[in-house]
């Protein structure tokens, strides 16, 4: 077990690395995500499509395939940022894709009457939207956003291809001077485990305060 | 909405098209050989020229090996002048791999080799769950690593040598890493040896040698800290990039075997005195190193001289 307690500061500051980057890029993601799914349902031609090639684009490509690109690839044509500003951006507008559709799905689920009752009262598409759709829609996908949320807690690991020494490049560091690659990574894995854990648990309790009984 | 499949695959296509662009663009111009140490005829001399082991002892595992007809050996696909794989011949070529190559031809009597392509994080447990025969991978023996595995050799001892931009200031010895940014290979020595010789340096690591130089070419880090063979290949190819100074550290290079198998420790050492003392150690050495290191090949370390390879 010395591997482990002897690096605990390697570790510790891996972690706290993987929580920001989740924490920010989900946040990213989720105004992204409203964003588009809001476009996607509009009565806009030109904003519906953009929402849809926003969202084909972004799926389509491997994420890993997109953090490259941004870090090596943007800054030949003159746009650099840091490592960690650069992950949490791609990690954020990637994320972004499946929360739009995640949320789409919520919005499609809301009943129709609902949004013919918000035009009958005179409400704008925007103000039927924030005020009637969107509320219901959220509540109805809390438990596919959790499920979000923890694929960008283990997409994070992929910022470390980029130089971003979170927990999986932490332990892959501490692997290299020790040589114990089963402990390491296993201890990495339950601190994965434990985080996914936790946003397993509020999604929970958010999903049963936050449930339409219809 | 209506899901059509062609946009969709057109657009992959495009982004993977646009990527290789990136790639190709990287790796300089086309007429260099695409590969630094491609000796092509001269490996073929190699083998033919090397010894094959007059017996082997009954049970060991170099009479298993034998029987399979094959060596299996850890390694890279991607290490310039070390293991690189040729991507127009599909041959592995340099000096780890053709030292693979020698070392199945002493056990086999061909060079018969199968390279599994492993890790850093990998190489102790293919060892112990016997994946691999041997690892011959720029792996540096090291007391932490000497308790998981055995080492044969040191087979060859480098050193890592500090690169900048070309006309960067200020930075020609490792204590002027000092509070820099420095970009290291993910997995690599220099990790350690950055951290040793300026603790408050900032190590920014990537996962290839590639991404690291254009890393140093885009000022993501001040200077790339790399093995020396691995550098010199790279500043010949990109005269973007300048070495500075001299190897600051020395990295004994050993042969991972399975931990606990004394016999075959002493049989792989056997042979590696036996191909240092007829030269073929050196030849080995022209063939990759030597192609971007001018003058002779140096003497090569003495075998169990590293600690951890006792």
């Amino acid at each position: 077990m010395n591997v482990i307690t002897d690096h605990l500061s390697e570790f510790g500051d891996g972690l706290l690395l993987t929580v920001g980057l989740t924490l920010l890029s989900l946040a990213g993601a989720l105004v992204a995500g409203v964003v588009v799914a809001a476009m996607r349902v509009s009565p806009v031609r030109v904003l519906r499509a953009a929402g849809m090639v926003y969202v084909e684009t972004l799926q389509n490509v491997p994420l890993l395939v997109w953090l490259v690109l941004a870090v090596f690839g943007l800054p030949e044509i003159g746009v650099m940022a840091g490592l960690f500003t650069s992950s949490v951006v791609v990690i954020a507008l990637y994320q972004g894709a499946y929360t739009a559709e995640a949320v789409r799905s919520g919005i499609n689920a809301v009943p129709v009457g609902q949004g013919e009752a918000a035009r009958a009262l005179g409400l704008t598409f925007p103000q039927s939207l924030r005020l009637v759709i969107l509320p219901q829609a959220l509540r109805t996908v809390v438990q596919p956003l959790g499920n979000i949320a923890i694929m960008t807690l283990m997409n994070t690991a992929l910022a470390a291809a980029v130089g971003v020494v979170e927990l999986t490049a932490a332990a892959n560091r501490v692997n290299l001077a020790e040589a114990r690659p089963i402990w390491i990574f296993v201890t990495a894995g339950l601190a994965y485990m434990a985080l996914s854990g936790a946003i397993g648990l509020a999604t929970g309790t958010l999903e049963r305060k936050l449930a339409i009984l219809r | 909405m209506v899901r059509t499949l062609v946009p969709r695959r057109t657009a992959v296509a495009a982004v993977a098209a646009l990527s290789l662009t990136g790639l190709a663009a990287c790796s300089g111009d086309g007429t260099d050989p695409a590969v630094p140490g491609a000796g092509g005829g001269a490996k073929d001399d190699l083998v033919a020229a090397a010894p094959v082991a007059a017996n082997l002892p009954a049970g060991s595992t170099m009479e298993k090996i034998r029987k399979r007809g094959q060596l299996l050996v850890g390694g890279s696909l991607d290490a310039p002048l070390l293991s690189q794989q040729n991507p127009a011949t599909k041959q592995v070529e340099g000096l780890d791999a053709d030292f693979g190559r020698l070392l199945a031809k002493y056990i086999i009597g061909k060079p018969n080799v199968k390279i599994v392509n492993s890790a850093s994080e990998t190489r102790e447990a293919l060892l112990s769950n016997g994946t691999v025969d041997v690892v011959f991978q720029t792996y540096s023996i090291t007391p932490e690593r000497a308790k998981q595995v055995a080492f044969a050799g040191p087979y060859y001892s480098s050193g890592l040598v500090i690169a900048t931009k070309k006309g960067a200031a200020g930075i020609t010895s490792p204590a002027d890493l000092k509070g820099r940014t420095v970009i290291a290979g993910a997995n690599t020595p220099a990790i350690p040896a950055i951290k040793k010789a300026a603790p408050d340096a900032k190590i920014v690591t990537f996962g290839s040698d590639p991404e690291c130089v254009q890393a140093l070419k885009q000022g993501r880090g001040d200077a790339y800290v790399q093995d020396e063979a691995v550098l010199l290949a790279t500043a010949k190819q990109d005269p973007s990039v300048q070495i500075q100074g001299k190897p600051f550290t020395s990295d004994p290079y050993g042969i991972g075997l399975k931990h606990g198998d004394a016999q075959m420790k002493q049989f792989v050492n056997d042979w590696l005195k036996q191909i240092q003392a007829s030269g073929l150690w050196a030849k080995v050495w022209k063939n990759s190193i030597g192609t971007v290191v001018p003058g002779e090949a140096p003497r090569p370390p003495a075998i169990g001289s590293a600690p951890g390879s006792e």
